[in-house]
């Protein structure tokens, strides 16, 4: 009697739970619609982390930078359908013969935000007392330092203006896209050395004054930015009405990949950058749910395996010394399998110290490793790595067992994934590693101060110019990280790439420039200090809304978003 | 001795917990390796020379030590540092997330406290009916699930049935609707994440309502209300309700602490903006000062919500007095 008591009760409580359940999802599905009417000429974009400033002098970050870029102008802009710099707030410029006096012609209608003109003693203040300010610690002082020098700014009228270079800078007319910022607004923050907190957060969205196509209207912490179309703007179309066509910008801050991809499959917002796993899932909605999927081509940046050439343990040193090795390993790395699983066949195998998309510099003529794992054991042999003992994995000539420590950082889920992959690439050529995944700064830590790693795998960020990846391949650069620190030995090669460096920096013939990182990519693909994995392609969903919509890898779904309207309104 | 003088103490002997939480914060952040600056120091157009002289201005340079008492230095004056990443004082940007955590734990608290009063004098009269049953059950979930777990359930319903936002606090649009569009749109985005934050609190102080009117309502002194002729409805609200709220109160205080942990797991898996999800990026980045500010920050809610909590029930209970006890201690 007592045992059939709890079973009636055990029965009441189950359908209990089930009364439970339904009221739970009856109570998500009845609630009051999303649909809520949009305005015309509104653009709702999610990004996933908040501006952390609007200050992009001092905070470098790209939450930062996807925003202000709509707010700020430099003299020149690079077309990234072109790959070309063209002018911005100047509208020409002149160049004395031996590179060093450039002399740029301002526009004479521009305004900022607030009415005032903008006038050659903006471009002063940015550079004087702004960039090159000691007080004020940022990144683009390093860009204008050439040679250990800074740039001298002489305005002769307030719409002329000159640069006295101290030797010859390729980049400089790319450099010269840096953001010029408004005197009379700044001066104050920069009197009272309190300019590296102006302008965060915190601050009042009408104080932060431009001259670009949309200001800022409301900022919302952690939720959202709303940028709104500057009346005042400069440029107008070919029937002379003022860009932009567009009214207002949203952004929407969404942390979460999968909401981000939820929300615009209900339409909440207009674009979606897809990582290749989300293609077979968005492809066959494009008709029900409005929008057009744009393939615009491999991701600029780097993936690469690197062996750490200036490795403690003398043993492995002499591993990753050994081209040969080095050479075996590039063979063994299956990269249409990364490829597939990674980036759901949306992916390039990378041979390149440069993406495929990088304009002009690209040298089209590098051929790839191929995925060859029996050459690899065979050029292994050759090497003196030999199974020696038959225990299924290699011994170098001494006997010691080939068996390193493959680092990656842990907050890059798609990466630890290749990183296993690699393993198993590895693995069937005979050489042991072991996959550690630590946190991103420890890495760094590892890989610029304490040098005691084995084989790492990372990626870094892409540039356009190649000099601005001088940090990393300079034998003395700080992020020459296989062969860092106090190298013993510098390989001829790396002597080489130096005098290319050096070379490319103080030449202003372009196709003299691309002959010479063509050989440093040459040497690089030969010789390879770190071994090229997989890119992926990236692809833009966007909503059926927009005219002139011309999709680049470099400027992403909206770079000419002065000329982007809305479809029939 | 007044009840300002009360509160002074209260203050005073909880002082030691905000010097010495951030001290232990202080000590862990320093076992992790490496520290904010080493995302610029992958940066290749970033100099060794500028990731220097940011570590030399925020004293990163320095031991631990005298790093934290430069901290605690500025503490004293208030002033709880600069933010890393955000480049701003900490305080301005704690303050710009503390009303989002705190519109979502404080109706989370309310609707729960309320919820339970009802339902748990409403279930300790009616025992072991249907509908008790079902309240016991939906407790008993409510405490034993995880919050991320009912989080992510109820994600994936709402992501299924549609209707109810996913996450973030307002829609796109928010901006074009009336005014009593704007308070729907925010309930429509609150309804995930108040529940799930509320329902274990709910869970919790129903189970002690329901149990405290079970107790109460056998008593003699009912029996003896009811004797008298006084009306059961006066008998319920007046009599039952107001003996079985008292620990209710000081419970309330001990529930303060789960609600704002739980709020941070909650804030990230619904995108809410608040002082949990800014935490969670400030540990990621290693923003130290922006980690301090936050556990500051915790703790004084925390301190202040259990003092709230503490008057709260001398003013309820006649039994309870602050001031005689405090003469004790």
């Amino acid at each position: 009697m007592r045992i059939r008591k709890k079973v009636g009760k055990a029965g009441r409580y189950r359908v209990s739970f089930l009364v439970l359940f339904s009221l739970v999802l009856s109570s998500s599905h009845g609630a009051l619609s999303a649909a809520v009417a949009r305005p015309s000429r509104t653009l709702v974009l999610a990004i996933p982390g908040e501006p952390k400033s609007f200050n992009e002098l001092v905070a470098q970050e790209t939450s930062t930078t996807q925003i202000t870029g709509f707010l700020f102008e430099g003299l020149t802009r690079l077309n990234t359908e072109t790959g070309e710099t063209e002018g911005r707030l100047a509208e020409r410029w002149e160049v004395s013969p031996d590179g060093l006096r450039w002399t740029f012609h301002l526009r004479r209608d521009v305004l900022w935000f607030d009415g005032t003109p903008f006038t050659t003693r903006d471009v002063l203040f940015t550079f004087n007392d702004l960039i090159y300010n000691p007080e004020i610690i940022n990144a683009a002082r390093d860009i204008f330092t050439v040679g250990g020098k800074h740039i001298l700014v002489e305005p002769s009228d307030p719409y002329t203006v000159t640069f006295l270079l101290p030797s010859p800078f390729a980049p400089f007319l790319m450099a010269m896209g840096q953001s010029i910022y408004p005197e009379h607004v700044l001066k104050p923050a920069v009197t009272a050395e309190r300019f590296s907190s102006a302008w965060g957060v915190d601050s009042d969205p009408a104080q932060i004054i431009g001259t670009g196509p949309f200001r800022i209207a409301k900022y919302l912490p952690g939720e959202r930015v709303e940028l709104v179309r500057n009346e005042r703007y400069w440029q107008r179309d070919g029937e002379g009405r003022r860009l932009p066509y567009m009214q207002r910008i949203i952004f929407l801050i969404i942390p979460n990949p999968d909401l981000r991809l939820l929300k615009f499959l209900e339409g909440e917002t207009d674009f979606h950058g897809l990582s290749g796993v989300d293609y077979p899932l968005l492809a066959p909605k494009m008709r029900e749910k409005k929008f057009s999927l744009y393939d615009v081509g491999a991701q600029l940046g780097s993936n690469f395996l690197a062996f750490n050439q200036g490795c403690p343990d003398a043993r492995k040193r002499s591993w990753f010394r050994s081209r040969i090795f080095r050479r075996a390993v590039a063979h063994s790395l299956d990269r249409p399998a990364m490829i597939d699983v990674l980036y759901g066949r949306m992916g390039v195998a990378q041979c390149s110290p440069l993406s495929p998309s990088t304009p002009f510099f690209f040298n089209r003529r590098i051929s790839c490793y191929e995925y060859d794992p029996g050459r690899s054991i065979s050029q292994l042999r050759g090497d003196g790595f030999i199974d020696s003992n038959a225990d299924g994995w290699l011994e170098d000539k001494e006997g010691n067992p080939v068996e390193l420590v493959l680092l990656t950082n842990a907050e890059n889920p798609e990466r630890v994934q290749m990183a296993g992959m690699i393993r198993e690439d590895l693995a069937r050529i005979g050489i042991k590693a072991h996959l550690l995944t630590v946190e991103f700064n420890s890495l760094v830590t590892k890989l610029v101060a304490t040098h005691d790693w084995d084989a790492v795998l990372l990626g870094l960020t892409g540039e356009i110019d190649p000099h601005f990846g001088a940090n990393v391949w300079l034998s003395s650069g700080s992020l020459h990280f296989w062969n860092a620190g106090a190298p013993e030995k510098i390989s001829p090669w790396e002597g080489r790439i130096d005098e290319i460096f050096a070379k490319a920096l103080g030449s202003l013939d372009r196709s003299a420039r691309r002959d010479l990182y063509g050989e440093w990519q040459e040497i690089a693909a030969r010789e390879l200090p770190v071994i090229y994995t997989v890119l992926p392609r990236l692809t833009y969903a966007v909503r059926n809304r927009f005219t002139n919509l011309r999709p680049t890898v470099l400027g992403g779904p909206f770079h000419n978003i002065e000329w982007i309207d809305i479809r029939d309104v | 001795m007044s009840l300002g003088r009360y509160i002074l103490r209260r203050v005073l002997a909880a002082l030691p917990l905000i010097f010495l939480l951030p001290l232990l914060t202080f000590l862990l952040m320093h076992l992790v390796p490496g520290n904010y600056f080493d995302a610029l120091r992958v940066n290749p157009q970033i100099s060794p020379e500028t990731v220097r002289e940011y570590e030399r201005l925020y004293h990163l340079d320095q031991p631990v030590l005298v790093q934290y008492l430069h901290w605690v230095a500025n503490l004293l004056r208030f002033d709880l540092g600069y933010s890393f990443s955000y480049k701003i004082p900490v305080l301005n940007l704690l303050w710009t997330r503390l009303p989002n955590t705190l519109l979502l734990t404080g109706s989370a608290f309310l609707l729960a406290w309320v919820a339970a009063f009802i339902l748990g004098l409403f279930a300790g009269l009616r025992r072991n009916s249907f509908v008790d049953g079902f309240l016991n059950v939906t407790a008993c979930l409510g405490l034993a699930m995880p919050q991320f777990l009912l989080c992510m359930i109820l994600l994936y319903g709402a992501s299924r049935a549609g209707g109810i936002p996913l996450g973030g606090i307002r829609s796109a649009m928010n901006d074009d609707l009336s005014w009593i569009g704007k308070i729907l749109d925010l309930s429509r985005h609150m309804f995930i994440p108040v529940t799930v934050l509320g329902l274990s609190s709910f869970a919790f102080l129903f189970r002690v309502m329901r149990a405290q009117t079970g107790e109460i309502k056998d008593k003699d002194f009912v029996l003896f209300l009811r004797a008298s002729r006084i009306p059961e409805w006066k008998i319920l609200m007046k009599h039952i309700a107001r003996n079985a709220a008292n620990p209710m109160v000081s419970l309330a205080g001990l529930e303060l602490p789960a609600l704002v942990g739980g709020a941070a797991i909650v804030e990230i898996f619904t995108g809410w903006p608040g002082l949990g999800s800014l935490m969670l990026q400030a540990v990621r980045t290693q923003d130290l000062f922006l980690v301090l500010g936050n556990m500051v920050m915790i703790a004084v809610i925390l301190v202040a919500g259990n003092l709230a909590a503490d008057l709260l029930l001398a003013a309820v209970d006649p039994r309870v007095r602050l001031l005689e006890k405090a003469h004790e201690s």
